[in-house]
């Protein structure tokens, strides 16, 4: 699953590292001017040895928390950037050395800004692309029918793309990414900032263009739905490098007596509950997430002994969500069963 | 040829996506119309004044003018969008360029294209007309030849400049001073015969920042001047090669650049 030498991988990086070099600048304008003659560089460590293959048909999820390194991973994958070391290579190519050839079989969406012409109406964007990568008006008019009718593009196609809804854009944007039928697909927080009904959509559609079409995708989220909906496989980054690499089933199972509980507290708690069998993992104000690890037997009691001590207005009982588990897992790194840095196997 | 129409088509976009802000597409022409005209202005008002400037006569200076304010306009037509080329890498804008199946230095040109740049082109096409006709030039084969020449070499010596300075941005993203001294303030440099200057500023504006191959140089030799050679006569006949080797040095940094690029967070 990881990563095996001499495997036929769609998507391969083979202990990439990126990093940059920033310089120090102080605050205001002083320290702008001093930063103009100092030296003094900072060197960030983006992605450190990150390694994984990605077969054909697979939909990965690469989550990690802000500054963890997936953009850049995905931008060294697309051939935006070059790594400082290690090797990339999509169906072969290696993406930064060979932009041209990477970017016919691949689509790219970055959630945080639209590849569309911001002033055209979106039919011109598409018709541009079309073009650019040299699709014939057949292959074209067909791939829109199904793009059209996918990702509910009907009656957007005429309007000016600055007038579109971040939902309506986001749709458009990844239709834009499949004009020209690519293999694989980069999708960086394509649901970020959308509704929960432009959220669903765009997950049907991504679910088929994976089923049927074997189309390999990437996705980098932060929407734990996406995840647990889509992913199959999971890659977890922290800070630069790869925590955990599996599929997404399999991460659920590891914890299989946990269960979470969110209890809503009257009042914000001075101090963390003092019931033993409960591990607080997160806080929000009055709310909180706390961790039953044992098994349920001893769960009734252990809420018991809660309510009897703290004033807790709502309580609810769940299982664990990706979400919480991957927190879980950037907790205690070391703790967790079955971690080990990626190895390289011999053929 | 498929990929001039790609280009031409990526053009005619933006200029579409251009004219949809039609009262800012105006201004601008207008705003380029005035730029020329103060500048030819003050130029006259000096002549007025000196008749002549070291030497040279009203007609050879508006020849002078002509070759500069034509190479400029030629230059900003197409190069215009890399004025504003830290932006581009700024707002990230510029990763696009690198995913798609065409030359990343095309698709920023040809995908901001300006077309209100064409105005700086005419202006400049008018002042080399009626600076050729004003300075009294013996036109002769050699010189009707030689001509398109120093033109295509001029264009490539301000094409290189401007490439090579927008492509510090990969280095220190923030490049905006550096473009505007580079790229405008630098042609008041050569509105005057470079001789004018003393020897550390021509040894400057000919070997570390040849902009004087543009127009001072060839305008030497279109306009017969003799007594007042700098440095070696054939530099009068250099121009093509300094453009040659300049913008393929630019085309080196570049792409050194591209290489160099640390893209934006998120």
């Amino acid at each position: 699953m990881r990563y095996h030498l001499g495997m036929a991988y769609t998507i391969e990086a083979q202990n990439l590292v990126k990093t940059f070099t920033v310089n120090e600048s102080g605050k205001g304008l002083l320290g702008a001017v001093k930063a103009l003659f100092s030296t003094k560089k900072r060197i960030v460590h983006a992605v450190e040895n990150v390694s994984f293959g990605i077969r054909q048909g697979e939909f990965v999820g690469y989550v990690g928390e802000n500054g963890a390194g997936k953009s850049t991973t995905i931008k060294i994958l697309t051939g935006i950037l070059v790594p400082t070391g290690g090797v990339a290579r999509v169906n072969g190519v290696v993406p930064y050395e060979n932009r041209r050839d990477n970017s016919k079989n691949i689509g790219v969406v970055f959630g945080q800004r639209t590849q569309l012409w911001w002033d055209l109406p979106v039919r011109e964007s598409f018709e541009i692309l079309r073009v650019i990568y040299r699709v014939s008006k057949g292959d074209f008019d067909a791939m829109m029918a199904r793009l059209t009718k996918g990702l509910g593009l009907d009656g957007l196609m005429e309007m000016p793309v600055r007038k579109l809804s971040l939902g309506q854009r986001m749709r458009c944007d990844i239709a834009a990414s499949l004009v020209h039928r690519p293999t694989v697909l980069f999708l960086d927080e394509p649901t970020i900032g959308l509704d929960v009904l432009a959220k669903e959509n765009i997950r049907s559609f991504l679910r088929e263009l994976n089923g049927k079409d074997g189309t390999t995708i990437i996705l980098t989220t932060h929407d734990m739905n996406d995840i647990e909906q889509l992913c199959k496989r999971l890659i977890i980054l922290d800070k630069g490098r790869v925590i955990h690499d599996g599929p997404t089933e399999e991460l659920k199972k590891r914890f299989p007596h946990d269960k979470i509980i969110e209890v809503d507290f009257e009042s914000e708690l001075a101090s963390l509950p003092l019931v033993p069998e409960l591990e607080p993992i997160r806080r929000e104000g009055k709310k909180m997430w706390l961790r039953h690890a044992h098994d349920s037997s001893g769960l009734a009691l252990a809420i018991g002994k809660l309510a009897s001590l703290y004033p807790v207005k709502d309580l609810s009982v769940r299982e664990p969500s990706v979400e919480i588990i991957i927190r879980s897992i950037y907790e205690k790194t070391a703790a967790l069963p079955g971690y080990a840095p990626v190895e390289k196997a011999a053929k | 040829m498929e990929t001039l129409k790609i280009y031409a088509t990526l053009a005619l976009l933006s200029v579409r996506a251009r004219m949809e802000y039609k009262a800012s597409f105006l201004l601008f022409l207008v705003a380029i119309f005035f730029f020329y005209l103060a500048q030819l202005g003050l130029l006259i008002v000096v002549l007025a004044r000196f008749k002549e400037i070291h030497g040279w006569r009203t007609g050879e200076i508006a020849f002078l003018f002509g070759l500069a304010t034509f190479s400029q306009g030629f230059t900003t037509l197409f190069f215009n969008a890399l004025v504003n080329f830290d932006q581009m890498l700024i707002q990230g804008e510029f990763d696009r360029t690198l995913v798609r199946p065409l030359s990343p230095l095309g698709q920023v040109v040809f995908s901001r294209f300006e077309a209100s740049t064409v105005a700086h082109f005419f202006l400049g096409t008018a002042a080399l007309y009626y600076g050729a006709k004003y300075s009294g030039i013996e036109w002769s084969l050699k010189k009707d030849l030689f001509l398109p020449f120093v033109i295509v070499g001029g264009v490539m010596i301000q094409s290189a400049t401007r490439l090579a300075v927008s492509a510090v941005a990969f280095w220190t993203l923030r490049n905006s001073s550096l473009v505007h001294i580079v790229v405008f303030s630098s042609r008041e440099f050569i509105l005057y015969p470079v001789s004018i200057y003393n020897h550390g500023v021509q040894f400057f504006l000919t070997f570390l920042f040849p902009i004087a191959f543009v127009n001072f140089y060839p305008a030497q030799y279109f306009l017969d001047k003799t007594g007042e050679n700098l440095f070696h006569p054939a530099l009068q006949m250099a121009t093509p090669l300094v453009g040659a080797i300049l913008f393929a040095l630019s085309l080196y940094v570049w792409k050194r650049g591209i290489g160099h690029y640390q893209s934006s967070g998120s």
